[in-house]
């Protein structure tokens, strides 16, 4: 191609034309902050992380375990509660080490698939807590419902009247999907904007070599 | 020890700052955006320096840092440039022998090339720096053949930019 040739020799003839930055402004710049989309993703990921790892200590139930009276039901609680200690260490294990790997030196393809793993990583677990979110709040809602001896009334209520259950659940699953909702469209908009470009280039790149 | 490293790089930086420059000309628009872009590319170049062992040469390191950077870690990239920005950013040498036809296929070609995505500047800017196909492709980690194919459609993009 010949306007490529044309450029080629342009652009080598000014490759020494820019405005040289001295050795000063060079130790200046290496003490500078990185505004880098790794480190955002890392700063994020803790914070999700530590936000899910935490959020059940929040939680408070012992009122209505007390109110509940059965000790089984307490012990299931805890051990459920060590599980997902275990689940979290698990996954700070497995992030640490994705993150380890993220590294400018290799070749742009790993680089991509190196920071996109990570990612990925905080993404499952999220997923994981939004799964266990759903299963506990079925879970308490039958064992508030069939032990708590405060819902004794409505239970009556609900088995005289069938239409009250369903309005019970459709209000239930519409607070859930709300739920859902926000979180999704929050991710959305955090992750698009940090790694759209990201993702365009990977797609770009795997075509090449597809 | 700290000191010796900060010394030995700052000056190899120096003295291979061009390759960075000529990076953020292709990767941003106006002089800010390419400090911006500079300075991010500094860093991560010195971050990863203690890595580095001098069994490649530091500009042959320099480009695979720099144009990661470029085209993963940064975030503030402008996709499209305008004519204002893309004039005041070039820097033409006059020579003796101007030849206004040859300039104007200069002109339109570097405006051409802004409009290739990150991707295909990055093969571009190597082929630009007379890098072979092996050192492109190990870059970017594709294929040798793969590299080949790509810069051949890259040519044929081009062409259809110039001539829509």
């Amino acid at each position: 191609m010949k306007e490529l040739d044309l450029l080629k020799k342009d652009w080598q003839r000014n490759s020494d034309s820019f405005e040289q930055i001295s050795e000063k402004e060079i130790y200046k710049m290496i003490h500078q902050k990185s505004s880098s989309i790794v480190k955002w993703i890392l700063i994020i990921s803790i914070l999700e992380i530590s936000f899910w790892t935490f959020s059940n200590l929040f939680l408070n139930t012992d009122d209505v375990l007390q109110k509940i009276n059965h000790p089984e039901i307490v012990t299931a609680l805890e051990i459920l509660t060590y599980f997902n200690y275990a689940v979290a260490l698990f996954f700070v294990i497995i992030f640490y080490k994705n993150y380890k790997t993220i590294s400018t030196t290799v070749s742009t393809k790993l680089l991509m698939g190196a920071i996109l793993r990570t990612r990925k990583t905080v993404q499952y677990y999220v997923w994981y807590n939004l799964g266990m979110i759903v299963i506990t709040a079925i879970l308490s809602f039958f064992i508030a419902f069939v032990y708590n001896p405060d819902m004794a009334f409505i239970r009556e209520k609900l088995a005289v009247n069938g239409k009250a259950m369903f309005v019970t659940i459709g209000l239930s699953m519409l607070v859930a999907c709300a739920f859902f909702g926000l979180f999704w469209c929050f991710y959305r908009l955090l992750y698009g904007t940090l790694l759209r470009r990201l993702y365009a280039n990977y797609k770009e790149l795997k075509k090449i070599d597809f | 020890m700290s000191e010796n490293l900060e010394q030995s790089f700052v000056a190899q930086l120096k003295a291979n700052q061009n390759i960075i420059h000529k990076i953020c000309r292709l990767y941003t628009a106006g002089e800010d955006a390419h400090k911006d872009l500079f300075q991010e590319i500094t860093i991560q170049l010195w971050k990863a320096y203690p890595k580095f062992r001098g069994d490649s040469k530091f500009s042959t390191w320099t480009y695979r840092v720099a144009l990661n950077t470029a085209i993963t870690l940064y975030r503030k990239t402008k996709r499209t440039i305008s004519t204002v920005e893309y004039e005041s950013h070039q820097h033409f040498v006059k020579d003796v022998d101007y030849n206004y036809e040859e300039e104007e296929q200069i002109k339109l070609m570097y405006k051409a090339v802004y409009q290739l995505n990150d991707i295909e500047k990055a093969l571009v800017f190597m082929y630009l720096e007379d890098k072979d196909y092996q050192e492109i492709a190990e870059t970017l980690g594709i294929s040798e053949v793969n590299a080949r194919v790509k810069m051949n459609r890259i040519k044929g993009k081009l062409k259809k930019i110039l001539n829509p």
